[in-house]
């Protein structure tokens, strides 16, 4: 292989393996990703090799003709692999083997998690500016409208002037909970201080608030705490997640139902759910649920931040958010926290 | 009026400065606190607020000051550092339109009540107000 020209690869294997090395390999300076192969026509890293322009099919012999590579990456699984490709190979080329490609893949898939993780948080950092800004520019106008209407409504004896004051108040309150939940969504790095955070008592008191803002209360709780160690953490960030997921589960069941609220440790891990006798979460919905600014609820009454705050939340302290649901009968969220958790993330 | 120095013992509820740029808040805050009792003073920006309470040594008995943080000339931070530093009895309470944890520390170490974020609920500004209040007593003994 001549000095300064590119190295030309083929990759055997477009699985997992296959696809992240093309992927790591072909924005990489001195090699050309000169062909793809695989025995099936449908694997993942055909289509990634389609929109790159690279030649693929499952004929290994007849590509490695074609294209005369100076380096073979088997990505395969097949043991007789190595036998046929050493056999067909251009004289000159290099065949890198099975356990060093499989090592080679990793890193890439590695490689792409920094790569994305870094790219999501500049994104976020740049958002939360961009809120932050936001925010201080409506929430002063926001309260001059909000403050007046408050008065008006207030002070007049029209009962027509107090219904049209009430709106505004009441509208200018759904603004003020989408710029809240905006913040929250784009939270800059937050403060270090953690405390010990009492689970049980946090999700009492998410309880305690959601009962306040509900007018209908035909609402029963059934609250069974086990005996849960603290965690440390920051208890404002725990109480939010608790109540997005009761308030969530209040709305489902249009104020009448059972809500259902569990603690409990074990191997190492919190668990907590939360339940509630709704109408259930369609199974082609639960798969969006916790995606930002999905939401099913009537126009003004959610962002669709609330679900994703959650799993960010639960995210940051190394832990996972789960829903199970049968339509008819309801659903139930169950956080799973590390109990001793160390210390959350400080940014998202 | 009850001019002169607010006591648990004098009739009233005590005098707040009110300082934010904005005129339309400054009234908001004000109806809400005349309406709970308290004597209302205003100023349009952190210069004007020293200036008022600076001059012979606070003359407008104030006994608490709402701050903004967002203003132009002297803005909030450094306003508070100023009262903080000349008037350390009267207490300071922040309002802003944007609470930042790292502003909130800072201004907490300053010795700051505590803050209330726009758009202002009115119990949670009395609420707050009403602490500042016990502190300023407790302070002048």
């Amino acid at each position: 292989m001549g000095g300064s020209s590119k190295i030309r690869i083929v990759v055997v294997g477009a699985g997992t393996v296959g696809s992240s090395l093309l992927e790591l390999l072909k924005s990489e300076r001195g090699v050309e990703v000169v062909g793809i192969t695989d025995i099936d026509p449908q694997a993942p890293g055909f289509r990634l090799a389609q929109l790159f322009g690279i030649p693929h099919g499952t004929d290994t012999r007849k590509l490695l003709a074609q294209h005369r590579p100076d380096l073979i990456i088997n990505a395969t699984n097949d043991p007789a692999m190595e036998t046929d490709l050493q056999l067909h190979k251009p004289e000159h080329a290099q065949v890198l083997g099975q356990m060093a490609s499989r090592l080679l893949g990793g890193l890439a898939q590695h490689e792409r998690e920094l790569r994305e993780h870094l790219i999501q948080t500049e994104k976020m950092a740049t958002i939360g500016t961009l809120v932050a800004g936001i925010s201080h520019e409506i929430n002063n106008p926001l309260y001059i409208m909000m403050g007046f209407s408050e008065h008006v409504r207030d002070e007049t004896r029209d009962e027509g002037i107090r219904k049209y004051a009430d709106a505004i108040l009441q509208a200018g309150r759904r603004i003020a909970n989408i710029v809240r939940d905006l913040n929250i969504f784009a939270q800059q790095p937050r403060s270090e201080t953690l405390d010990e955070v009492d689970i049980n008592q946090r999700l009492a008191e998410a309880v305690k608030m959601a009962r306040r803002s509900t007018i209908q209360d035909d609402v029963s709780v059934v609250a069974q705490y086990g005996s849960v160690a603290p965690i440390r953490g920051r208890p404002d960030e725990i109480l939010q997640l608790f109540l997005n997921l009761v308030t969530n589960a209040v709305q489902a069941m249009e104020g009448r139902g059972t809500l259902t609220l569990t603690t409990q440790s074990s191997d190492g891990y919190i668990f907590a759910t939360v339940k509630d006798t709704g109408p259930g979460i369609p199974r082609h919905h639960l798969a969006r649920i916790f995606d930002p600014f999905f939401t099913t609820k009537e126009p003004g009454k959610g962002t669709g931040l609330g679900l994703h705050i959650v799993r960010e939340i639960v995210r940051g302290y190394g832990g996972e958010v789960t829903v199970d649901s049968t339509l008819g009968e309801g659903a139930v969220f169950t956080v799973k926290l590390p109990a001793d958790s160390g210390s959350p993330a400080s940014t998202k | 009026m009850p001019w002169g120095l607010h006591t648990k013992d004098t009739p009233g509820k005590g005098r707040v400065l009110v300082v934010d740029d904005e005129k339309n808040i400054r009234d908001l805050v004000r109806m809400t606190l005349t309406k709970a009792g308290y004597d209302v003073v205003e100023a349009e920006d952190g210069g004007k607020a020293a200036e008022m309470l600076r001059k012979d040594d606070n003359p407008l008995m104030v006994d608490v000051i709402t701050c903004d943080i967002r203003m132009p000339k002297v803005n909030g931070v450094e306003a508070i550092a100023f009262f903080r530093k000349e008037f350390p009895s009267v207490p300071v309470v922040v309002i802003t339109g944007f609470p930042e944890t790292d502003m909130a520390v800072s201004l907490f170490k300053q010795g700051v009540v505590d803050y209330v974020a726009k758009p202002i609920q009115a119990e949670k500004l009395l609420a707050v107000v009403a602490k500042a209040m016990e502190q300023r007593i407790a302070l002048k003994g």
